[in-house]
């Protein structure tokens, strides 16, 4: 997709970003100038460090004594809390005994298949796709897996946009061993739906996720699901 | 001894709870300070502070150091918090909540560290003086009063084009201003 904003533009908009004067409209837009352009990435950070020195002029006002006694006391207790198993663990112990989706599997689910993927993709070639849905508290959308092509693509409504320190992580995850970071969903023109492009097998995979992370992505999931979904075949 | 940010970061990420100690007694203040300017009011100050250390120790950090110092990052974190129950307190009344006899307690312990912030304060103000006054109230209105760029083009009437121009030129100058002024205060290695 063409990115139709000159690094001037960017850069007039950065500036609103970085005192919170940007309007949420503008905010996709320069998101996804800023996912293609290192020296607007680097004036963001000058811009936005450059905002937070406004609150050095103010005269420092200590908060009271108690304020810390409170936050810590807070921390300390969740410090010592049993942990809980992480939430991917807990989505995949949430999935029906049915069939965990593998290549052949797939092939085999003929009420599942849908057909015209790829236009999506840009390609008019009709070929063989599952679909499975996807959903969180505010988010519904679907994954199309493509069994021929090894290409998925997930497309979200009800995301909020993003400020620019952070991105939507899709995550697969299998019933086993640590999630793995696919790809980042992008905004859609005008509001339009969120999107991610993943090539390679879906095979082993049991479920799929998405958080939010700091720009450029995390090793591991943080605890910030915003939809996920089973990428089962009951 | 002295934790530089990267140490505090690092403290952070590996949850740990002396991460948001260390990160509290460094920018705690100026969390503080930052809230309370834009609420005006100290009960909701300290709320938006402790719930924005608190979800930085909930979360883990997610400070990135390619997109800011981590002072930038706790700013627009307690920045945004407190503009969101600002807009939320604008369509309702409040009901202050009695102020405590309380004690105030130094929030910067390392003397370097405080010399730093003082001297940075001036710096910034002088810096600061030296706008246009529409500059500066439009960089005001949309940090401390979290205006969007049409709300300050209708609050001041001026186009849209207007305010965009003039919260780009009041930063570049402030970092133009602020650049002349380390040079002259800082000796170069
Ligand atoms: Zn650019």
């Amino acid at each position: 997709m063409a990115d139709p904003m000159s690094c001037e533009e960017a850069t007039d908009l950065l500036a609103l970003e970085a005192v919170g004067a940007l309007e949420p409209a503008d905010r996709e837009l320069v998101e996804r100038h800023l996912a293609t352009c290192a020296p607007c990435t680097h004036a963001a950070a000058e811009y936005a460090d450059l905002a937070s020195l406004l609150p050095a002029a103010l005269d420092l006002v200590p908060p009271p004594a108690r304020l810390r006694r409170q936050l810590m006391a807070q921390v300390y207790a969740e410090a010592t809390a049993p942990s809980r198993p992480s939430w991917w663990r807990r989505l995949v112990a949430a999935i029906p005994a049915g069939r965990p989706f593998t290549a052949i599997g797939a092939v085999a689910v003929v009420a599942a298949i849908v057909v015209g993927i790829y236009a999506v993709a840009g390609r008019n070639a009709t070929s063989t796709s599952v679909t499975y849905t996807v959903s969180g508290t505010t988010a519904t959308g679907t994954l199309s897996v493509d069994t021929t092509a090894r290409q998925a693509v997930l497309t979200v409504k009800g995301l909020s946009a993003l400020p620019s320190s952070e991105v939507y992580e899709v995550w697969l995850i299998p019933p086993q061993g640590a999630p793995k970071g696919a790809a980042f969903l992008s905004p859609g023109l005008g509001g339009g739906p969120w999107t991610a492009v993943m090539g390679g097998s879906m095979a082993g995979y049991t479920s799929i996720a998405a958080t939010v992370e700091p720009a450029g992505g995390s090793p591991t999931p943080s605890n910030t699901e915003v939809l996920s979904g089973q990428l089962t075949v009951s | 001894m002295h934790l530089s940010d990267d140490d505090i970061v690092r403290s952070i990420s590996a949850h740990s709870p002396e991460g948001i100690e260390a990160l509290y007694d460094r920018y705690g203040g100026l969390a503080h300070t930052v809230a309370l300017r834009i609420l005006s009011d100290r009960g909701a100050a300290e709320d938006v502070v402790q719930e924005s250390f608190l979800a930085v120790w909930r979360r883990g950090s997610t400070f990135q150091p390619g997109r800011g110092s981590l002072r930038s990052w706790i700013c627009t974190i307690v920045r945004n918090r407190a503009i969101d129950r600002l807009r939320g307190d604008r369509h309702r009344t409040r009901l202050d909540s009695p102020i405590e006899g309380e004690s105030i307690e130094p929030t910067v312990s390392d003397p370097w560290a405080a010399v730093a912030v003082e001297l940075s304060a001036e710096e910034v103000r002088k810096a600061l003086a030296e706008l246009p006054a529409e500059q500066r109230q439009t960089i005001e209105l949309a940090y401390y009063g979290g205006f969007s760029q049409s709300e300050i083009a209708t609050k001041m009437e001026v186009p849209l084009g207007t305010v965009k121009g003039r919260v780009r030129i009041a930063l570049d100058k402030l970092r133009a201003s602020l650049a002349d002024r380390m040079e002259t205060s800082w000796p170069t290695q």
